[in-house]
């Protein structure tokens, strides 16, 4: 019978297409678009002339600093999901009893499928001036007025570190889960202690995993603008919003073309550099030897 | 049975279920359960606690009689029946999973296809077709969103294609680039993991490449097909971002009828149709786990299916 040899790649033409073009085409649109200039009060972009002025006007002194406050509040908030994610996770991976871990992974779960703009509208409302955790407060004497922090950075700060950080646990417990007990206790049988073996074998060989969670954070962290518009205000703007505000009201899209690119490359930089300090940071936990885990998928 | 042997069973259940220290001499000299084990346990339930603070307060605000969300009034049921006398809600409820269904739909299909065709035709573009999937996951949805804004635009208007026009097609295409990336990496993650030799076999007996297709690679693959299928449903529900991008007016969908609320003031109703739409996408997702532990995956392997991983 005639065998129906196809290409290699055949079944992937759809999604092939499709990508190029929903993805790559609008993508490199707007690489185009920020080289151009707005034409007129109406006009939204021309590209009969072409300049690197728009790039000039995208770091000018006032988007600058709200470029800086978004790397800020991306890598506090990162750092913060790490710090506060990790003991969630080994504990989920090391000490909880299997039998219930299914239990616990999908009370991670849920908030995270939960619609991300209504969980931040449930913050706005917990960290409302008159809401009840200020009342609380104020009631147990911690604080002597009204909370004031909704509309300003740490309000954002709260918002992203919540919104991100169910994806920074479950790569790291699946990473801890990996690494598993007969390692453990070999490391323990060989006379370490359990913080020379966290440290020494555990961390060490969860490091794909931290580093997946520590890009799943960062990056959409870093170009949200829906947590800064519900909480952040007037006070807690990130260039998301000023990337959007370029399309939507502006109507400037050279110029917004040309922060969403910076947004990009800050993005793919800062990564970089963040990767580098880490490495530079663990190399003194690094050993000599190798241990590499059974690859899968 | 000796009580040695009685308590190496013991022991032995005890490190199965997961018993803090390591070896048996540990656990005889030590309480069973030490101070930096209760640490943990109680960061672990705070942190759920954090987790779960604004659903709950969502979720007894759905109940909130007042005028305004923000400040509760009293207790009752009327904001849900204020539901029934807004058109507006229902018809951006109503887009919303249509849309989420068509994308959803598209999205397995095509992810489904790329996703078999990386596991079983291993090659040099599998390397290419992953960079570029990597891609579409780390671009930040903000720029995916303000891109294809004016590429529909273009599309649409300067080169006359009218389907560009259509709000419900426009969300489609919105909603699609991340569920085909989250469902080939499923589907993929799946094929890779069994053996092509039921294939094979199925092709030795004289089936044609499309028929071992149907009878054998896709119900291998349908747990992960399933699963992706579902998040690529509920991660369209909660698109917002692009949405609002390419959202036409009179096809407006939820999340971003809520974001203009959030500018305009939000009413408690916002609340009921959160508290209804998480029980919807509860419901969906008990759906996915239960399908993923009937082919037998463990809590871990469901996941990191269903984190994308």
């Amino acid at each position: 019978m005639p065998k129906l040899r196809l290409p290699k790649a055949t079944l992937a033409l759809p999604a092939w297409v499709w990508l190029l073009a929903f993805f790559a085409a609008p993508v490199g649109l707007i690489i185009w678009y920020s080289f151009g200039y707005k034409p007129s009060i109406f006009g939204t972009h021309a590209n009969d002339i072409l300049s690197l002025d728009r790039y000039a006007e995208a770091l000018s002194p006032t988007f600058f600093s709200t470029f800086s406050n978004t790397l800020w509040v991306g890598v506090v908030g990162t750092l913060a999901c790490l710090i506060i994610g990790m003991p969630v996770a080994y504990w989920m991976a090391v000490k909880v009893p299997v039998a219930k871990r299914g239990l616990l992974i999908a009370a991670i779960m849920i908030p995270f499928w939960t619609n991300f703009l209504v969980r931040t509208i449930g913050w706005q409302i917990i960290l409302a001036p008159q809401g009840w955790l200020s009342q609380g407060l104020q009631a147990v004497g911690i604080l002597d007025g009204p909370l004031e922090i909704l509309y300003s950075r740490s309000a954002v700060l709260i918002g992203v570190i919540y919104n991100y950080l169910p994806l920074m646990i479950l790569p790291l417990f699946v990473a801890f889960d990996r690494v598993g007990e007969p390692l453990r206790e070999a490391s323990k049988d060989l006379g370490a202690g359990r913080l020379q073996t966290f440290l020494r074998v555990t961390i060490p060989l969860a490091r794909p995993g931290i580093i997946a969670g520590l890009l799943l954070v960062y990056i959409p962290l870093m170009g949200d603008y829906i947590t800064a518009t519900v909480l952040g205000g007037a006070k807690g703007n990130m260039a998301g919003q000023l990337v959007a505000a370029q399309f939507q009201s502006a109507q400037n899209w050279a110029l917004g073309s040309a922060m969403a690119v910076i947004l990009i490359l800050t993005i793919l930089l800062s990564a970089a550099v963040l990767g580098l300090i880490i490495w530079l940071a663990t190399l003194p936990f690094r050993s000599h030897y190798r241990l590499r885990l059974g690859a899968e998928a | 049975m000796s009580e040695t042997a009685t308590k190496r069973i013991a022991l032995d259940r005890s490190s199965r279920e997961g018993a803090p220290q390591g070896t048996p001499s540990a656990a005889r000299a030590k309480p069973r359960r030490s101070v930096s084990d209760r640490l943990f346990a109680i960061w672990g339930i705070l942190v759920l606690l954090f987790l779960f603070a604004p659903i709950i307060v969502i979720l007894v605000y759905s109940f909130n009689t007042g005028r305004l969300l923000i400040a509760f009034d009293g207790f009752g049921i009327d904001p849900f029946l204020t539901i029934l006398n807004k058109p507006a809600i229902q018809n951006a409820v109503w887009v919303s999973i249509r849309s989420g269904v068509l994308s959803a739909l598209f999205a397995t299909s095509i992810g489904t296809l790329a996703g078999v065709a990386m596991a079983r035709r291993p090659g040099k573009w599998v390397g290419w077709f992953l960079a570029v999937l990597v891609l579409v996951t780390v671009t930040p949805e903000i720029v995916d969103a303000v891109s294809l804004l004016p590429w529909v635009v273009f599309l649409g208007q300067d080169l006359g294609i009218t389907i560009f026009n259509d709000g419900i097609f426009r969300l489609v295409v919105g909603n699609s680039l991340f569920s085909i990336a989250v469902v080939s990496y499923i589907v993929r993650a799946r094929l890779v993991g069994i053996s092509e030799s039921l294939e094979e076999a199925s092709a030795d007996l004289y089936a044609p490449p499309l028929r071992t297709f149907w009878r054998i690679t896709l119900p291998l693959a349908m747990p992960a097909v399933l699963a992706g299928g579902l998040l690529s449903f509920t991660l369209s529900l909660d698109n917002t971002i692009i949405s609002s991008f390419v959202s036409v007016s009179g096809t407006t969908p939820w999340p971003v009828y809520v974001l203009s609320a959030v500018r305009s003031g939000l009413r408690p109703e916002i609340a009921s149709v959160s508290t209804l739409m998480l029980i919807v996408t509860l419901l969906s997702l008990v759906l996915v786990a239960w399908v993923l532990k009937r082919s037998g995956d463990s809590a871990t392997e469901i996941a990191r299916t269903m984190a994308g991983s």
